[in-house]
């Protein structure tokens, strides 16, 4: 990053090969959408080189950053491209076909994970259904608890304690991982 | 808002899963307990990473790269 913040082209290219992969597997699973994921990626490293002069390392890791600024392009994406209705459809399947949001993105058998991956994938799925479903519709569709409960047709209270236990599992499953990310 | 309390609402504030009506709240109590509360948010902040890595990372088309290191090198030279 502080190649970057020089203004190294070769430090964005190399920054691009890393993390692109990542990026745009959080891009897409937000927006479901491969061409919109693509032109999205490119203008989030776009905003990566424009914006880093404010990323800090004292606050965080480049990766969380990074992660962060996706995440909001991504959902503010969604809604300005006016695809909220059409993703909402697709989650609504989703919902009913298969509670378990994680676990349809991809099986173990299916790929192999890094070992990082696997540790974070383990600790997640060890979450009941519920949570999981709450956090990804909080996290990766940008809902707030209203929204969910009226998604999951669930007690605004009952979202609330089910975000509140999931996150604080998934925080303390992840802690001998925290310095590494 | 204990410490305890102050740590599950900030879980939420990060996914941007807080309600309106608890920002407030979270925002005094963030100020009360200072730079621990700063220490801990950003710890919080992994959280991001980790949903991030839990994901199968997904191709991009290569002309992604090529368009965008164009467009840097477009805005250099300017």
């Amino acid at each position: 990053m502080e190649r970057i913040q020089a203004r190294e082209a070769d430090a964005l290219s190399q920054l691009y090969d890393r993390y692109n992969g990542i990026l745009k597997a959080l891009i897409l699973r937000v927006i479901h959408n491969e061409a919109e994921a693509d032109d999205l990626l490119q203008e989030i490293f776009m905003e990566i080189w424009n914006q880093a002069k404010n990323f800090s390392a004292q606050k965080g890791k480049p990766l969380g950053w990074m992660v962060t600024l996706a995440r909001r392009r991504a959902i503010d994406g969604l809604r300005k491209k006016q695809a909220y209705a059409r993703a909402e459809e697709r989650l609504q399947n989703e919902i009913e076909q298969q509670p378990d949001a994680w676990v349809h993105n991809a099986t173990e058998e299916e790929i192999v994970l890094s070992d990082t991956r696997t540790l974070i994938r383990k600790v997640i799925m060890g979450l009941p259904p519920a949570q999981q479903l709450a956090i990804d519709l909080a996290f990766f569709k940008g809902m707030s608890q209203r929204e969910i409960a009226a998604k999951t047709n669930t007690p605004l209270g009952t979202v609330k304690t089910r975000l509140e236990l999931g996150l604080k599992k998934i925080y303390d499953g992840l802690k001998d991982l925290r310095d590494e990310l | 808002m204990n410490f305890e309390r102050f740590q599950n609402q900030s879980r939420l504030y990060v996914i941007g899963a807080l309600e309106p009506e608890e920002v407030e709240e979270f925002e005094k109590a963030r100020k009360k307990f200072g730079k621990k509360a700063e220490d801990f948010i950003a710890k919080c902040y992994a959280l991001h990473e980790a949903f991030a890595l839990s994901l199968r990372p997904a191709k991009s088309s290569d002309a992604i790269k090529d368009r965008l290191m164009a467009m840097v090198k477009a805005k250099k030279e300017a």
